[in-house]
């Protein structure tokens, strides 16, 4: 096993659950008033994004060199 | 935005959600929250002008990586990047579950949080640390290490304040400074925090993806 | 109990509390947090800079006398014209139109008793001061000397100095940011009650217009001159050809930024105009709405132009259209406020007080820079005329002739609020015709003489004056009439001073003027508003009352400047409880 199987091992586990967690934890302040709030959202969301975005890498989808 | 007598907007909106029901409190945290989120755009800009920069110098290369005394440069390690974004959107996460619990008055469940929050943070920057150590390419030597050390150098040092900030944010909430509904220097800390994820996001796809 | 949109507040709101007066020499005077006292520390720093670097600019014009340098070498005129720009850019005009004048004018007009964040506000200034200490020291270790633009890669030959000129833009780059957020979240969050954004005065709107771009748009300077500090300290190869880097992506880093500082510049001085035409025409403000949208439609359209300073420099072809196109747009709105003033002056009972002749030299020379603009956004007019005098005269025509000249209008037409007394009104009439003479004087010259082919930033040009034997004589012309702008300025810090101590006392409200400020003491008390008045109207209908209540001074609810008014009956005042 390299290390970067093992990082992309770990990648894929944790974007799994940190993605999902984040869109739970967004669901449940879905109706939240407020700017603060609208900002978390955003923020939350983009964050999500990140995670896939971490899970096509571990995957080799995107960034594997070329 | 006419007002009818009994209806709330604005201000007293804002005072409504505060248990204490407190207008000078509510005031302030309006002022304050505005001119935080408002800074934060002002840093947005800030990391926008670098990244710019280093489009218009990738697409405006005859070739990327650069070629730099006969050779080309490496491209960066995808994997270890990869690992590290988990390691600091967990923290975004571990942060907003920190908030959560002060907001329903868990103090120990805010600090466990909390220190998570702050050594997911510290593992990222040890992460950098590395990766400038194995990356391959220096800050002087092309626009490619240029624009590299600049933005994830930025980055980091932004990480590294907002960890400063989460410290202070602890030891004080544990000194009394904030309340069940006076809480505003947690909210601003976890907005920053959120905020330097998501510039990561950029970053990461910007210099690993691309 | 509600007036329209805004918010009621109760006795105990932030709004209404009164914090404890300041005690103590420094905490009075130096490190104050009352936006007034601060707004007069921007004044006098900023105003200690323009002479200093105004004497730069008349060492420059001293040297034009003769085409082959009349006082100093090559290298120190460079560093000359280069100090000039820097320093009146960056450490005069952009602290008086919005640190000094904006600080002290917009809490008062829109009624609030101070910034949203006092003590933003006085770590802004102080870093004026450091700044312009940095940049000037510069000039110990030989000065920076590639023009206030310092363009790499031939500023990187400045070495250390180059380094401290980027440190110095760097830092009061921090200063206009923060105070750009300062005055946004002021004027979103802490008007008056009643007081809509369609009530606010012009000048607020303009203050927020330019707080907007100041906000974003400095922070892209920060980066500009970063990476050039990152270039001289650090020999990052942003700007470097040789290792793949481009100079031409400094110019566009620098001017996305500096295109909005002109508009920083100016947007402030067309809100000053906005308040002095009404008021010495004793007449509403023609096309409130359209004026005050243009503010906005001006501050956005400024970040989509900046590559016309651009034109020549190997910029991407196909951008030169899309810049140009712009670029004419951009005037469309500046051409509709000019169109509204003109309007507000026709039929207007015109009373000629110094503010008021500022304000309609304004109208002039303003305009007129405008219209060479409009010329230069011509990109086969460009091509030419980059790089000469002919841009020289018209910046300073806008610049001097509009910006410097809303400043000089709203130093008379404020200075009675800020301390209690008039200034010199037959003082002040010379002061104005010295400077508008000596301007025209100064700068008409400049564009036959670019036109011509006179190219700007060389300290000698005796090519030039081969081949145009009368440059001699009109670059003398314009050194003397500088000197009709020295000695207007020298009166005016006379007038500043002996006014102080010998101007009239002036009362509330010597201008019947209707903006809130003018519903207070002169001086205002520290904590401004005794009561937070409430609006429910705008402030420029001249033969109306006052459309406030709960004001401090009651008895001063009608001005009359020469002019009895009868009360008309008024509906009930907010929050009498009816």
């Amino acid at each position: 096993m390299t290390e970067a199987v093992i990082e992309k091992g770990a990648a894929f586990a944790g974007a799994i659950l940190v993605g999902v967690t984040a869109l739970f934890q967004l669901k449940n302040d879905w109706a939240a008033q407020g700017l603060d709030a609208l900002v978390t959202k955003i923020l939350l969301g983009l964050m999500a994004f990140g995670c896939v975005l971490a899970l096509l890498a571990a995957l080799n989808v995107l960034g594997a060199r070329a | 935005m006419a007002t009818a007598v009994g209806t709330l907007d604005g201000h007293e909106a804002v005072a409504a959600r505060y248990h204490d029901v407190d207008p000078v409190y509510a005031e302030t945290r309006d002022l304050r929250l505005t001119g935080f989120i408002l800074f934060l755009l002002s840093d947005c800009v800030l990391f926008s002008s670098f990244i710019f920069a280093y489009v218009y110098l990738r697409t405006s290369a005859p070739a990327w990586p650069p070629f730099v005394g006969g050779h080309q440069l490496p491209w960066f390690d995808t994997s270890f990047a990869a690992f590290n974004s988990i390691v600091l959107f967990g923290s975004g996460v571990t942060m907003h579950f920190a908030l959560e619990n002060w907001k329903h008055l868990n103090k120990r469940k805010f600090n466990l949080w909390l220190i998570a929050t702050i050594i997911l943070g510290l593992g990222f920057l040890l992460g950098q640390a590395h990766e400038y150590s194995v990356v391959g390419i220096s800050w002087a030597g092309s626009t490619m290490g240029a624009s590299f050390f600049t933005l994830t150098g930025m980055h980091g040092f932004h990480v590294f304040v907002g960890v400063c900030y989460l410290t202070i944010l602890g030891i004080q909430a544990n000194r009394g400074v904030y309340t069940g509904s006076k809480y505003f220097g947690l909210t601003a800390g976890t907005l920053y925090w959120h905020f330097v994820d998501v510039v990561w996001v950029a970053l990461f796809f910007l210099f690993y993806l691309w | 109990m509600h007036a329209g949109t805004g918010t009621t507040h109760d006795a105990h709101d932030v709004h209404d509390h009164i914090h404890p007066a300041p005690e103590g020499f420094i905490r009075k005077y130096v490190f104050s947090l009352d936006h007034k006292v601060i707004g007069f520390q921007y004044f006098f720093t900023g105003v200690f800079l323009l002479l200093i670097a105004g004497s730069f600019a008349e060492l420059v014009r001293l040297q034009l006398t003769k085409p082959e340098g009349a006082i100093m070498s090559h290298n120190a005129y460079n560093e000359m014209f280069t100090m000039h720009g820097t320093a009146m850019v960056w450490m005069v005009l952009i602290p008086l139109v919005t640190g000094a004048i904006g600080n002290f004018v917009m809490p008062l007009q829109i009624g609030a008793r101070d910034v949203a964040f006092p003590w933003l506000n006085m770590a802004s200034f102080w870093i004026l001061p450091v700044a312009a200490l940095i940049l000037f020291s510069s000039m110990l270790f030989g000065g920076p000397h590639a023009g206030w633009t310092e363009y790499p890669p031939i500023s990187l030959a400045d070495g250390t100095a180059g380094a401290l000129w980027c440190m110095a833009i760097f830092v009061i780059g921090i200063s206009s940011t923060m105070t750009g957020l300062n005055f946004m979240v002021t004027v979103m969050k802490m008007r008056a009650p009643g007081m809509t954004w369609t009530r606010m005065p012009l000048f607020v709107w303009a203050t927020f217009a330019t707080a907007l771009m100041n906000m974003i748009a400095t922070v892209a300077l920060s980066a500009a001159v970063g990476a050039l500090f990152l270039a001289h300290v650090f020999n990052v190869p942003f700007f470097d050809a040789a290792r793949g880097g481009s100079p031409v992506l400094f110019e566009h880093m620098f001017w996305f930024y500096s295109h909005p500082a002109v508009y920083i510049f100016i947007i402030p001085a067309f809100g000053v105009i906005s308040e002095v035409l009404p008021t010495f025409a004793r007449k509403p403000i023609f096309g409130y709405k359209m004026i005050a949208f243009s503010s906005m439609a001006i501050s956005i359209l400024a970040f989509t132009v900046w590559a016309h300073h651009m034109f020549p420099s190997g910029l991407a072809p196909w951008l030169q259209l899309p810049f140009m196109i712009l670029t004419y747009a951009i005037g469309i709105p500046t051409g509709i406020k000019v169109f509204s003033w003109m309007a507000t002056l026709w039929g207007g009972r015109i009373h000629y007080t110094t503010a008021m002749l500022y304000a309609m030299g304004f109208l002039i020379t303003f305009t007129f820079g405008g219209i060479t603009g409009i010329f230069l956004a011509s990109v086969p007019v460009d091509l030419h005329m980059h790089g000469t005098y002919f841009v020289v005269g018209h910046f300073h025509y806008v610049v001097a002739g509009g910006a410097v000249m809303g400043f000089l209008a709203a130093i008379p037409y404020w200075y009675p609020k800020a301390t209690g007394r008039l200034m010199s009104e037959r003082i002040g009439q010379l002061s104005f015709w010295l400077f508008f003479w000596g301007l025209n004087g100064t700068f008409l010259p400049m564009h036959w003489l670019g036109l011509e082919g006179m190219p700007r930033r060389y300290a000698s040009y005796i090519d030039f004056a081969k081949a145009n034997p009368d440059a001699q004589f009109w670059n003398q012309f314009e050194t003397v009439a500088s000197f009709l702008m020295v000695a207007s300025f020298a009166l005016l810090v006379f007038n500043l001073l002996w006014s102080i101590k010998h101007g009239k006392i002036a009362g509330i409200n010597p201008w019947g003027a209707r903006t809130l400020e003018w519903t207070i003491s002169s001086p205002p008390p520290y904590y401004n508003f005794k009561k937070l008045p409430h609006v429910y109207g705008r402030p420029y209908d001249f033969d109306q009352p006052l459309p406030y209540a709960n004001t401090d001074n009651e008895l001063d609810q009608y001005p009359e400047y020469g002019k009895v008014l009868m009360p008309i009956p008024t509906p009930a005042p907010v929050g009498a409880g009816a």
